[in-house]
């Protein structure tokens, strides 16, 4: 049992608010969720939807095709009912249109609800009521969502969703949801799995730039800044968003900002700064297709070579990239562990699939459990703040304590203070970059997902996983021999780890959403590969399982 | 003035540069205000005046050029125990850091900015600043300086600043006078621009041309009047006044947060 539901509409239709409340009212009944969300750049108009699979099992990926189409407008059903399966249902929002089951959304809203406002409960009320699924969740769903409105609202809604329903109840029994299972009923997007992480990681001060697909970070760390003691400022800009953080962090606090490409792109001084000064900072990057403004909306993964090298001179750093809501929350956690414990920047890098995508999560912890910060707390008075040794980690103390913590982007010497001593400076980059030899030792070694003994593997980073690992189901139970190794930190890599995966078999496919074959590119450079096929998309929209297997041909 | 650096290079500025002024005050006054020096950030981004902290005992971020600003605010929002004092040239700040400035100045963060303006670049030899007058000649600007000075008092009074203040090094009595004045200021952001002349590279706002020219404002200037303190802010060439300018009451930015109610973010952390 593996449906796909389409709503699509105009912006400002109410797409996200229906997706919202059917997502929230499947997985509220345990039922397995994946959705994602494809928008364009702008307030009103256009076309965006919405799609949510729901099955009988864990799902990782989304699907080229609807079994459901809720068209909220004439345009979105001409342009996207091609896409609808045999055998699909197609809700229209409007008159009788051939074919289609037709509710006027607004008008029963305005009839029943008193609102037009109410549109949106209405097609919800359908859409479960085609699916023939119970209908106290969405009532729970409902209740949870208007309760603080007051109970006429809430009614309102009710009977909204239940004329909704009524009115296809003809059309019961054509479309057949799947049956509550064990699926977790919280569910979680990617980046409010990110911030909920870096709330309870102990992050206490976060200042963005608002840029898409980044900004769902920082709003969600803003709604629980109150909660978890935290100060969250919009910045006039992205150069002062990374300069206020590696001023903060100086001072003791673990702090990160949010950003996308072009955001990025202004920081990269600022991270240089931070690998200088040796600062815990953590940055969140998500990525969307370039270059320049490129597509505002739109997934991509761009800009790996990008992070892995941004940043005049030689620092060392971590790079991580997550590939589910569940990834985003643990690898925040260990970026912002990993930051601390060798005092340098890292970052963790998204896209805006990933970044909209909602999920069942088990449980994320939303206690507050502050990661250690590795600061010395009683620093003797001859305390130098860049003391070599053998790891490259130096003692570290911060401001208001009982030593003077000197830090300085010239090169420096022990005490922070400015030099032009070359021999000097060879021993400090020297002692900067031996941290690189600890974050080697922990970094994180990629997931293999599929038989060990695949002929051919699909090599992922970040957003790919779900794609590539239900596309290796799809070959396998077709005959095929594959499996996935996916990174989900995708610097400093282990090389010998990556030889040994990857020896004797007989086809290698990076899978990625650029054009170049980034990740390739990397394992290239570093020597993990020689030759290995690239199957890549780059118009901005993700990879699809389906679209994984088909390109790859036996 | 530490009588033996503790680091290991000599001082980079040249004889009688006015950061000498700028640097011996400053140590008075933190000694005679009784400040902690461990509790004391000097925050600098690059430039000449920006070495200052350097030559000097205290907690010290010299950050990128023009980047100061936000560094040192993001120090007070994590500590705001901490007295957090920007000293950095008018490049830094005017120049390359222009939209923190402006921004900062709104959001009212209680650091203070020492401006030490000596209307020329230093460290790059000797080219135009943002307050270079016009058809100042330099290696760079042959034809002489065709744009506007900023005008930095008369910016921060438009946006309301909570303290805006002008010294003259050559002045020490005064510079320190209000360099007191902008750390005893609880009010948000301060800022204090510093006329400092550059014997090197801007041979004609010399000590000797300023000192013909600055004037003391009178006791009868009246701080929390913008129309009066745009009026000093606009006063430039045969009389250049000195003193606290303007001064403005609004909540700072720490004070309308809940969260530094419990105190400082830093120390919340153990919680």
């Amino acid at each position: 049992m593996d449906l796909n539901i389409r709503i699509a509409g105009a912006a400002g239709q109410g797409v996200e608010t229906t997706g919202d409340l059917l997502v929230e009212t499947f997985a509220g009944q345990a039922v397995h969720c994946f959705s994602t969300q494809t928008y364009m750049s702008r307030i009103r108009g256009g076309l965006n939807w919405y799609d949510i699979r729901i099955a009988d099992r864990e799902l990782f990926s989304g699907r080229g095709k609807a079994d459901l189409l809720v068209a909220l407008n004439e345009d979105t059903l001409n342009w996207l009912r091609a896409d609808v399966n045999d055998g699909g249902l197609v809700l229209f929002n409007g008159a009788d249109n051939d074919g289609v089951v037709a509710i006027e959304f607004e008008s029963v809203a305005k009839e029943v609800g008193g609102s037009a406002i109410m549109a949106n409960t209405v097609a919800a009320g359908a859409v479960v009521a085609l699916l023939g699924h119970d209908f106290t969740g969405l009532e729970s769903g409902l209740r949870e969502r208007f309760g603080r409105k007051g109970d006429e609202v809430v009614d309102a809604n009710i009977a909204c969703a239940r004329k909704g329903a009524e009115l296809v109840a003809d059309h019961v029994g054509k479309l057949t949801g799947p049956e509550s299972s064990d699926a977790p009923t919280a569910i979680c997007s990617g980046n409010e799995a990110i911030g909920l992480a870096a709330a309870t990681a102990g992050v206490k001060f976060v200042t963005s730039y608002p840029m898409t697909p980044s900004t769902g970070v920082i709003t969600f760390l803003a709604n629980v800044a109150d909660r978890y003691g935290i100060v969250v400022e919009q910045a006039e800009d992205e150069i002062a968003a990374v300069n206020m953080i590696c001023g903060a962090t100086y001072a003791g606090v673990p702090a990160m900002t949010t950003t996308s490409g072009g955001g990025f792109a202004l920081m990269v001084e600022g991270l240089a700064l931070a690998g200088m000064l040796e600062l815990p900072i953590y940055i969140f990057l998500g990525q969307r297709p370039g270059p320049a403004t490129g597509l505002p909306t739109r997934t991509a993964q761009q800009d790996l070579l990008f992070a892995v090298h941004a940043g005049h001179g030689e620092f060392p750093r971590a790079v991580f990239a997550p590939g589910t809501p569940q990834q985003c929350y643990d690898l925040t956690r260990h970026a912002l562990e990993i930051a601390h414990e060798y005092q340098t920047p890292v970052i963790l890098m998204s896209d805006q699939f990933l970044a909209d995508v909602r999920k069942n999560c088990r449980g994320l912890d939303t206690s507050y459990r502050p990661i250690d910060r590795h600061i010395v707390q009683e620093p003797p008075e001859d305390y130098l703040r860049y003391t070599v040794t053998e790891s490259g980690v130096s003692p570290r103390a911060i401001p208001g304590s009982k030593a003077l913590v000197v830090v300085d982007s010239d090169e420096h010497a022990e005490d922070g203070h400015i030099t032009d001593h070359l021999e000097v400076r060879v021993r400090l980059q020297d002692k900067r970059m031996r941290k690189l030899q600890g974050l080697l030792s922990d970094v994180l070694p990629p997931d293999w997902y599929g038989p060990t003994e695949a002929e051919h593997v699909l090599i992922a980073w970040g957003s790919t996983y779900g794609p590539c690992r239900e596309a290796v189901d799809l070959i396998n139970a077709s005959g095929g021999s594959a499996a996935m190794l996916h990174f989900s930190q995708v610097w400093p890599l282990n090389v010998d780890g990556i030889r040994r995966m990857l020896g004797g078999r007989k086809r290698i496919t990076a899978v990625e959403c650029n054009q170049t074959g980034q990740f390739a590119s990397l394992l290239r450079m570093v020597g993990a590969v020689s030759e290995c096929e690239l199957l890549t998309r780059y118009d901005g929209m993700p990879f699809a399982a389906e679209e994984i297997a088909r390109r790859i041909a036996p | 003035m530490i009588e033996k650096p503790f680091f290991d290079s000599d001082i980079a500025w040249c004889p009688g540069c006015g950061n000498f002024s700028i640097l011996r005050t400053l140590d008075k006054t933190v000694e005679e205000a009784g400040i902690d020096r461990k509790q004391l950030v000097l925050v600098s981004g690059i430039g000449q005046a920006a070495k200052l902290p350097h030559y000097t005992q205290a907690n010290v971020f010299n950050g990128l050029h023009g980047r100061a600003v936000p560094a040192a605010v993001g120090i007070k929002l994590a500590n705001h125990e901490l007295e957090v004092v920007i000293t950095s040239g008018d490049g830094d700040m005017y120049g390359e850091g222009g939209n923190h400035l402006l921004h900062n100045i709104r959001r009212n963060v209680g650091v203070k900015a020492f401006v030490h303006n000596n209307m020329v670049y230093g460290l790059t030899k000797g080219q135009a600043s943002p307050t270079s007058e016009i058809g100042f000649k330099t290696k760079l600007q042959v034809h002489g300086v065709m744009s506007l000075p900023f005008n930095p008092l008369a910016i921060a009074i438009a946006e309301q600043c909570s303290f805006v203040a002008r010294s003259f090094a050559g002045d020490p009595k005064h510079l320190q006078e209000m360099m007191v004045a902008a750390l005893q200021h609880k009010g948000g952001f301060a800022l204090l621009d510093i006329l400092q002349p550059c014997p090197t590279y801007n041979r004609v706002n010399s000590f000797k041309w300023y000192r013909d020219r600055v004037r003391k404002i009178g006791e009868e200037h009246d701080p929390y009047d913008r129309q009066q303190a745009l009026d000093l802010a606009f006063r430039w060439g045969d009389e250049i006044p000195l003193g606290l300018i303007y001064k403005h009451d609004r909540p700072t930015f720490e004070s309308q947060l809940e969260v530094f109610k419990k105190g400082a973010l830093v120390a919340q952390y153990r919680q």
